[in-house]
C-alpha cells in the first residue's frame, strides 16, 4: 500500500492534465475487472460485473497545479492556478512541467506579505532570456507541485494525498475483491478535473447511470492548534460524511454506512465538512438522483505540497468499502 | 381523504421538522394531508414527493409540474465541546443575527430542547453588541455535560427552530419555515380547487427537497418528470419596514406572478391575463436575477422547460416568525388551477415556438 500510494502521489496529473497518472492507474486496475475504459472527458472506468446493483465508487485522480499565461523578455513565466492555490504557501515551492522541466517561485517586492497575490509571483525555470525559457515551456502548459512522499511512523506526508490517497484506496479495493464473489456490481471511476469543479464525476456518473453512488476523498481536521471548529481527527477512523458543501448525505445512505463499520468494528468518525465539496455532488444529482455517500479520510494541510494522513485511516477506509461493497445494497434503493 | 382547511394544513406542515437533506417526515405529513386529492404518489432518490393528478381525454396528456420546497433551513452539530456545548453550523442561510435567544429543538437519538444563549450586555467590551456573533461564538446548550450530549446526540445531528405557529390578526399566520411550507400549502390548495374540474393535463406536484442548499431536489425531480411547463411556487419578499418598496411585494395583494430570466413570457403573460380575467389580485414580480429558487433548477433541466414563478409575499425572511397572508395562498392555489384547466396541446407547443 505505501509503494502505490507513494508512486501515485508522485505522479503528474493536475486538473485536465491527467495522461499520466491515468496510464499509472490503469497498469493498476487492469487484470482486476473485467473491463476499463475512458470517457470523453478522460475519466478512468474500471468495471467489475457481476449480479447486483451498480455501484459507482469514484476518486478523483487530478490534483492542483499552475497554468502559463505568459512569459516575459527576461524569460520568467506569468500563471494562473488550477484549483485552489493560495498564494503564500507556494513561496520556497517548486513545480514540475509534464515535460519535467522544474521551477521555482519568486514575488515582486512587496511592503507588506499580505499583500502577496498569484499575480504579483512568477515562476523562474532558470532561464537566460526568453527564447530559452519558450524552449522549456509555453502559454498554457500546466505544471504540478514536485514534492517527494515521506513515511514516518504512522504518518504519511505528501502532496496530492487529495485525491491519490482516494485513488489507492479504490485500487486496493478492487485488489481484496478480486477473488471474491460479491452481490454487486463494481463501476470504480478515477475522476478528472475534480479540483475544476467537479466535473469528470459529472459526465461520468450520466454515463455509468448507477444505483447506488461513493465517493472517497481527503477531508479536513480539526485536530491542530487553533483549528477551525471539526469533530474529525487524524488516525481515528474513516471520516463518515455528513455534509460538505455539495451534499447531504442521505439519511438511510449515512445510517447504512454507520451500521456496516460498526458491524465490522471498523473504526469510523462522522464528518461536518463547512467548506469544500467532493465528486458525490454530482453523482448524486445525476438523472433522476442517485442514493450516495462518501467516506473521507481525515488530511491535515490540504492543498498544499505537505498534506498529511495516517495510515490506519486510510486502510479502514479501504475496509469500510469492502464491507460496503459485501452487503446487499437493494434497501438503499428507492 | 383531505379534510383539513388551508389553516389547519399550513400549521400542521410547519409544525414538522425538515431540514434540508431530512425532509422525510414533512413528506409524509403532506402525503397524508393530501390523501383523496391525487391518483399516485412516489417519493424519489432523493426524498421528493412527487404526486400525480391525471389529465382526461386523449393521450398523451400534457404535463404540468408545479414545485415548491418542503425543505426548511436549519443548524447541524459540527462539535460536543468538553462542556457539553454543542458547536453548530448552518444548512442553508441562516442569519446569525436571530440565533442568541433562540429556542430550539435538537434531533438527536431523542428530540431535546436547547437554547442559544448569548454574553450577558453587563460583561460586553465597549462595541461588542454593535456586532452580530460569529459561528465560533455561537453554541447550542441543552443542559447536559459532555459525556451526557455524546450519548445522545453525534456529529451531524440536526437542531431546528421550536417556533410553533402563530396566529395573527386578520388572515396572517407566523412561524418557522413558511418559506416553503407556503409553497406547499399552494400545491394543496390547487389540488383542493381542482377535485371539481375537468383538466386535461396531467398535474404532478412536487414537494422538493434540499432548496435551500442549491435547488438540488427539483434538479433530479424535473429530469425525472420531463414535464412540458413547469412553475416553482416560492415566497416572496413582503413589504416591511427596512426592505425597499421596489424590491418587495405587498402583503395580502395576491401572489406575484414573477417576470425573470428564468421565467417563459408566455407563462407569465398566461398567467397574469387568467388572474385579470377572474379578477384574482396579482402582482407583477421583477426578479432580475435567475438562480434563487427552484424556477432555475426546473429551467435547465434536460434540453429545457418553459418555467414560470409564482411568489407568496412573506415578511421576515429566514427568521423563525416568518409571516404570510393566508389569502394570498388561496389566491395562488386558485390561480393555478385555472391555469391548468386551461392548459393544452395548443399552448404547450405554442411555448416552444418563438
Amino acid at each position: 500500500m505505501k509503494d502505490l500510494l507513494k508512486k501515485l502521489v508522485e505522479t503528474y496529473g493536475p486538473a485536465g492534465n491527467e495522461g499520466p497518472i491515468r496510464e499509472v492507474i490503469r497498469k493498476e486496475v487492469e487484470g482486476l475487472v473485467d473491463e476499463v475504459v475512458v470517457d470523453a472527458l478522460g475519466n478512468l472506468i474500471a468495471i467489475r460485473r457481476g449480479q447486483g446493483p451498480k455501484v459507482m465508487i469514484a476518486a478523483h485522480m487530478d490534483e492542483i497545479g499552475i497554468i502559463v499565461t505568459h512569459i516575459d523578455e527576461k524569460g520568467f513565466v506569468r500563471f494562473s492556478n488550477i484549483g485552489g492555490i493560495s498564494p503564500h504557501m507556494l513561496i520556497g515551492q517548486r513545480v514540475i512541467f509534464a515535460n519535467g522541466t522544474v521551477g521555482v517561485f519568486g514575488m515582486e517586492k512587496l511592503d507588506d506579505i499580505k499583500d502577496l497575490r498569484l499575480s504579483k509571483m512568477f515562476i523562474d525555470i532558470g532561464a537566460k532570456d526568453e527564447a530559452s525559457a519558450r524552449e522549456k515551456v509555453s502559454v498554457g502548459d500546466v505544471a504540478g507541485l514536485c514534492r517527494q512522499a515521506c513515511f514516518q511512523g504512522d504518518r504519511v506526508i505528501a502532496k496530492s494525498l487529495d485525491d491519490r490517497a482516494g485513488c489507492a484506496v479504490l485500487i486496493q479495493v478492487l485488489r481484496e475483491l478480486a477473488n471474491k464473489e460479491i452481490p454487486n456490481q463494481v463501476y470504480a471511476v478515477f475522476t478528472v478535473q475534480e479540483e475544476l469543479g467537479l466535473r469528470g464525476a459529472r459526465t461520468a456518473a450520466y454515463r455509468v447511470n448507477p444505483d447506488i453512488g461513493f465517493a472517497v476523498d481527503v477531508t479536513g481536521t480539526g485536530d491542530t492548534p487553533e483549528a477551525p471548529t471539526m469533530a474529525v481527527e487524524l488516525g481515528k477512523g474513516a471520516a463518515i460524511k455528513v455534509k460538505d458543501a455539495v451534499v447531504l448525505t442521505h439519511p438511510r445512505v449515512r445510517q447504512f454506512m454507520i451500521e456496516t463499520a460498526e458491524k465490522k468494528g471498523i473504526p469510523y468518525q462522522l464528518e461536518v465538512l463547512e467548506r469544500g465539496g467532493t465528486d458525490t455532488g454530482p453523482i448524486h444529482l445525476t438523472r433522476e438522483g442517485v442514493p450516495s455517500g462518501a467516506i473521507s479520510i481525515p488530511t491535515r494541510y490540504i492543498h498544499t505540497p505537505s498534506e498529511m494522513a495516517d495510515m490506519n485511516d486510510i486502510e479502514n477506509v479501504v475496509k469500510l468499502f469492502v464491507a460496503i461493497l459485501e452487503e446487499q445494497l437493494d434497501a438503499l434503493i428507492v | 381523504m383531505a379534510t383539513l382547511g388551508l389553516a389547519e394544513f399550513l400549521s400542521s406542515i410547519i409544525s414538522e421538522s425538515g431540514v434540508s437533506g431530512h425532509e422525510g417526515k414533512v413528506a409524509a405529513l403532506v402525503e397524508k394531508h393530501m390523501s383523496g386529492l391525487f391518483d399516485e404518489a412516489r417519493t424519489d432518490a432523493l426524498g421528493n414527493l412527487i404526486v400525480l393528478k391525471r389529465g382526461t381525454g386523449r393521450t398523451p396528456h400534457p404535463r404540468v409540474m408545479l414545485a415548491a420546497h418542503m425543505d426548511e433551513i436549519g443548524l447541524m452539530v459540527t462539535k460536543i465541546e468538553d462542556q457539553g456545548c454543542l458547536r453548530v453550523t448552518q444548512v442553508g442561510g441562516i442569519d446569525r443575527r436571530i440565533l442568541p435567544g433562540l429556542e430550539v429543538i435538537v434531533h438527536g437519538r431523542r428530540d431535546l430542547p436547547g437554547v442559544i444563549g448569548a454574553k450577558p450586555p453587563h460583561v460586553q467590551e465597549p462595541g461588542e453588541r454593535e456586532k452580530s456573533m460569529k459561528w465560533e461564538d455561537l453554541y447550542v446548550d441543552v443542559g447536559l455535560t459532555a459525556d451526557e450530549a455524546r450519548e445522545l446526540i453525534r456529529i451531524g445531528d440536526i437542531a431546528t427552530f421550536a417556533q410553533t405557529p402563530i396566529k395573527l390578526q386578520g388572515k396572517f399566520m407566523a412561524g418557522k419555515t413558511m418559506d416553503d411550507r407556503a409553497g406547499v400549502a399552494v400545491l394543496f390548495e390547487c389540488l383542493r380547487v381542482l377535485r371539481d374540474m375537468r383538466h386535461q393535463a396531467d398535474v404532478y406536484c412536487v414537494a422538493t427537497v434540499q432548496e435551500e442548499v442549491g435547488l438540488r431536489g427539483a434538479i433530479t425531480s424535473t429530469y425525472g418528470i420531463v414535464p412540458d411547463v413547469g412553475i416553482a411556487i416560492d415566497v416572496g419578499f413582503g413589504d416591511q419596514s427596512s426592505v425597499p418598496e421596489y424590491q418587495s411585494i405587498s402583503m395580502d395583494n395576491g401572489p406575484g406572478i414573477a417576470f425573470s430570466p428564468a421565467v417563459h413570457q408566455g407563462i407569465f403573460e398566461r398567467l397574469t391575463s387568467i388572474a385579470s380575467e377572474l379578477e384574482i389580485p396579482y402582482q407583477v414580480d421583477p426578479s432580475p436575477y435567475p438562480g434563487g429558487t427552484d424556477a432555475y433548477a426546473i429551467q435547465m433541466a434536460r434540453g429545457g422547460i418553459p418555467t414560470g414563478l409564482v411568489s407568496i409575499p412573506l415578511r421576515y425572511m429566514h427568521t423563525a416568525v416568518e409571516t404570510v397572508c393566508l389569502a394570498d395562498i388561496e389566491r395562488a392555489g386558485r390561480l393555478l388551477a385555472e391555469f391548468i384547466v386551461r392548459l393544452d396541446k395548443k399552448f404547450v407547443e405554442g411555448l416552444k415556438c418563438f
